[in-house]
């Protein structure tokens, strides 16, 4: 009953709460939040060509919940996926503008992986000064993220900077490092939304199903105990910091070779940050994950067609995702508030 | 219902046909239990038993399902604690609730200060506690941080604390867990001295020396039924303990010869300096095959140290350990249980433990044969697993309702069952175990001498660190005493005395041949 309570209800009644507290806000800004809600899941459901939308929105949004949730599995809070994402971005752009003349069976992949070679290079350095000197991991993942952000600012307004576009941007990425559509119409879905399953069962597997998951979530949960019994935490501590930094390179270089097929500046509209209340709130659980990670993406989608059609800011998503986070946070209250009713007397 | 005894003698505590349920237990059934004013009843059981339970009705944490609670003659009736504190039951908590960063007075008068107005009055408090101190003849200093004071100190603190609230009934819920025999001996003194103004006491407590030697009367619960209320002096430990079981119980185990003579283990000038202290100060001993070696020293004495750097987690500022004639100092944890050394740590929640993970994955945590437990390179085989994993449960006889239950939903005793039944399987050629037993109950603790027990008749060697001198003196074979990082000395456990280690383990410089007289003490 405790694990069901934890994993199904609790997660459920957060995001009932983030929804009402929003409905409070816009009906104290005088807007009608059912009309605005209603416009939320038109922009996002209402169509095919949209639903496509969300589906692609969703697809980086969800592999960063699995980078969060993956550290999480050994006790770590990763916050600095956005920024191992930018660097990963930032990788893959270099290998599918500058290498050339490879077909596309070898290029694509090739692309992806000095992408998640990037992120993961991103994620060494704090890992390290974490594991081997115990600095303090929030603070060194806040600070290479904002590096990291600024790094992609030097190289697309210098080096990389493309020719004659309009906005700040690199050149092309050659068309041997783009993923093929799946299907064009009436909107174009990528073939990129194939490896959201894919991660998902490594993941699955690797945590559950063996041994090195065992000893990781063992590691987890209470290192000193792991540490006694001769476990290589370290080396755990290592693979969970590095592997998300992989994925986390994995979901920048995705966006670059699905969507945009060149390197801009804030391309990421922060989905290393939309990761961490999925990761929380999903407690681990891979469907959890890529429906949480479906939700948010059709509420960014979503948000667009609530500002034109019921005037309500699409910040508003912001407000639901701190509050969320928020709820995470105060978990023990979520706790409370469900156990009093069936609450033993003891007089 | 009235009062039906004689209206001459009336019990300070009188608790009739209490029955409390919780959900598929019967944690107390109908138990009468009654105190005398001015009486030391010692309130004993196995962990289980429902003593706590009933102490906390009395407290007013909990309240019965039926049955009835008389002070004085007089019914009452809690609904919390306070209204127990008000009607003079105070309770010294094993686990002192004292904060660390307030000063010794502050922690006493702590949830009912005195005040000037609407500001703490400090000097009221410190004058107060005094007061009490002079009254019952205690020495704490008032003004001292209660970070800095010994454990033996914070117990007396939360006596005061209890006085202060004006207690006439107080709960000692296992007060001598934490304690040194000196301070146990104090301890003894404080409740004789309490008795003497007349107060009512009610030890909780599984340890039967102190039992025997502080009480005036003992209520045996078992599995929560009162099995018989007798009197200290007519009584013996044995019989206590066979009403505690049901059983006759033999803690010292059956100790049989054994031929091999060899060195499993040889320490030489283990030194550990850390932060400029001297942890370890040239630690030699050798440990032989088929061999217990107890090691006594009060808490902090380099126990945790010396154990941690055998177990390959803490590095030696200098010195070696051979373990079967290899150097194990630079070595790895793992590597060094692969070679056969089982560890069971001193804190089974913190180090020994994943709680929150299953009782099949905390039995196979850190296993020297891991292997047995992959398949296909890297995958869990859960079938290995699960047959290890029962194998286990049945011979340690682990209760669990099964294997994949998290480790925190079962007893102390069972989760100290689990590390056990890991560390001394057949592949263990040295177990050390720190604190092995600490807050089991007595049928556990057979259970695990006799495992040691086995595993020293069978050629293998154990060292057991335990605060318990009981428990070094009856199941070693030599006992090593620590004080200060120190090895005291090391001595023939058949012909050891309480008095010579217990001087030893304070900085007393052993003397052979020579008798010291008790008054030394």
């Amino acid at each position: 009953m405790n694990g069901k309570l934890k994993t199904i209800l609790l997660p459920v009644v957060m995001l009932v709460f983030a929804f009402v507290f929003a409905s409070v806000l816009m009906r104290l800004t005088g807007n009608n939040p059912l009309l605005a809600f209603g416009a939320m899941i038109q922009g996002a459901f209402g169509n095919p060509s949209a639903i496509i939308n969300t589906l692609n929105r969703a697809v980086p949004i969800c592999i960063c919940a699995f980078a969060v949730s993956f550290t999480r599995e050994c006790g770590i809070f990763n916050i600095g996926i956005e920024g191992q994402l930018m660097i990963g971005a930032l990788g893959s752009t270099i290998a599918g503008i500058y290498i050339t003349g490879l077909p596309l069976a070898v290029h694509l992949p090739l692309t992806l992986i000095v992408g998640m070679l990037f992120g993961m290079i991103w994620a060494a350095l704090p890992a390290a000064m974490f594991i081997e000197r115990k600095v303090n991991i929030i603070v060194l993942f806040l600070f290479m993220n904002n590096i990291a952000s600024y790094i992609l600012q030097y190289f697309i307004f210098g080096p990389m900077k493309g020719a004659g576009a309009a906005m700040p941007s690199t050149d092309l990425i050659q068309e041997s490092a783009r993923f093929p559509y799946l299907i064009t119409s009436p909107n174009k879905l990528s073939t990129a939304f194939f490896l959201v399953f894919a991660v998902a069962a490594i993941l699955y597997v690797y945590i559950h199903k063996t041994f090195g998951g065992y000893e990781l979530r063992a590691t987890g949960k209470n290192r000193v105990a792991a540490r006694y019994a001769g476990i290589p935490v370290k080396k755990y501590m290592y693979l969970s910091v590095l592997g998300p930094g992989a994925l986390a390179g994995l979901a920048g270089s995705i966006e670059i070779q699905s969507k945009y097929f060149r390197l801009i500046d804030g391309f990421s509209p922060g989905y290393g940050w939309d990761g961490i209340p999925i990761a929380l709130l999903s407690n681990g659980n891979p469907v959890a994950i890529i429906l949480g990670s479906i939700l948010f993406a059709a509420m960014h989608v979503g948000s667009s067609n609530m500002q034109m059609q019921a005037g309500v800011s699409s910040l508003i998503v912001e407000v639901i995702q701190g509050f969320l986070v928020l709820s995470v946070a105060m978990e023990r209250f979520y706790r409370y508030i469900l156990s009093r009713p069936g609450r033993k007397k003891e007089g | 219902m009235r009062n039906t005894e004689s209206a001459a003698r009336v019990s300070a505590v009188d608790m009739r046909q209490i029955l409390k349920t919780f959900p598929g237990v019967v944690a107390n059934d109908r138990i009468d239990f009654s105190v005398e004013k001015g009486e030391i009843h010692a309130l004993i059981g196995e962990n289980g038993a429902g003593k706590t339970t009933l102490m906390n009705i009395l407290y007013g944490l909990y309240h019965p399902t039926s049955g009835s609670i008389y002070l004085d003659g007089e019914e009452r009736q809690f609904t919390s604690p306070i209204d127990a504190i008000n009607a003079g039951v105070g309770m010294v908590h094993q686990h002192f609730m004292l904060i660390p960063a307030l000063t010794v007075a502050e922690n006493i008068v702590l949830g009912c200060e005195p005040r000037k107005k609407v500001v703490f009055d400090y000097k009221a408090a410190v004058s107060g506690v005094e007061e009490i101190c002079s009254q019952y003849n205690f020495t704490v200093n008032p003004r001292e941080k209660t970070a800095n004071i010994s454990l033996g100190m914070q117990q007396k603190v939360e006596i005061i604390k209890a006085l202060y609230r004006g207690a006439e009934i107080l709960i000692f819920d296992e007060p001598t867990a934490v304690l040194t025999p000196q301070e146990i001996e104090e301890l003894g003194r404080v409740l004789q001295d309490l008795k003497a103004v007349g107060k009512t006491i009610i030890l909780i407590t599984h340890k039967l020396k102190e039992v025997m030697a502080f009480s005036d009367r003992i209520t045996v619960l078992r599995s929560g039924k009162k099995i018989k209320t007798v009197n200290t002096a007519d009584t013996t430990a044995e019989e206590v303990t066979y009403l505690m079981v049901g059983r006759h119980v033999d803690l010292a185990g059956n100790r049989m010869a054994t031929k091999a003579k060899e060195n499993i283990l040889e320490v030489r000038d283990l030194c550990l300096e850390e932060k400029g202290k001297q942890l370890l100060k040239n630690v030699s001993f050798d440990m032989r095959r088929g061999e217990i070696l107890g090691v006594a020293g009060i808490d902090g004495s380099g126990q945790n140290e010396l154990s941690d750097i055998i177990a390959g987690f803490r590095k030696a500022t200098g010195g070696t350990i051979q373990y079967m004639g290899r150097n194990l100092l630079s070595e790895q944890t793992r590597t060094i249980r692969e070679r056969g050394v089982g560890l069971i740590p001193q804190s089974r929640h913190e180090q020994g433990l994943v709680l929150t993970m299953n009782i099949a994955e905390n039995l196979i945590l850190g296993h020297p044969q891991r292997k047995r437990f992959i398949k296909n390179r890297v995958f869990l085989n859960n079938a290995q697993i699960e047959m290890f994993a029962r194998e286990r449960v049945d011979s340690f006889q682990i209760k669990t309702p099964g294997l994949r239950v998290e480790a925190s939903k079962l007893s102390g005793g069972n989760q100290q069952k689990i590390i056990c039944a890991r560390e001394t399987g057949e592949t263990s050629e040295m177990i050390i175990a720190n604190q092995p037993t600490r807050g089991m109950d007595i049928g556990s603790i057979e259970q695990i001498h006799k495992v040691f027990m086995d595993a020293r008749n069978t050629g293998k060697s154990v060292l057991m660190i335990s605060l318990e001198l009981d428990e070094v003196m009856s199941l070693s074979d030599r006992i090593m005493v620590m004080h200060n990082g120190e090895v005291m000395d090391i001595i023939d456990a058949a012909t050891a005395t309480r008095e010579q280690i217990g001087l030893m383990m304070v900085g007393h410089v052993p003397v052979p041949q020579e008798k010291r007289c008790p008054d030394e003490w």
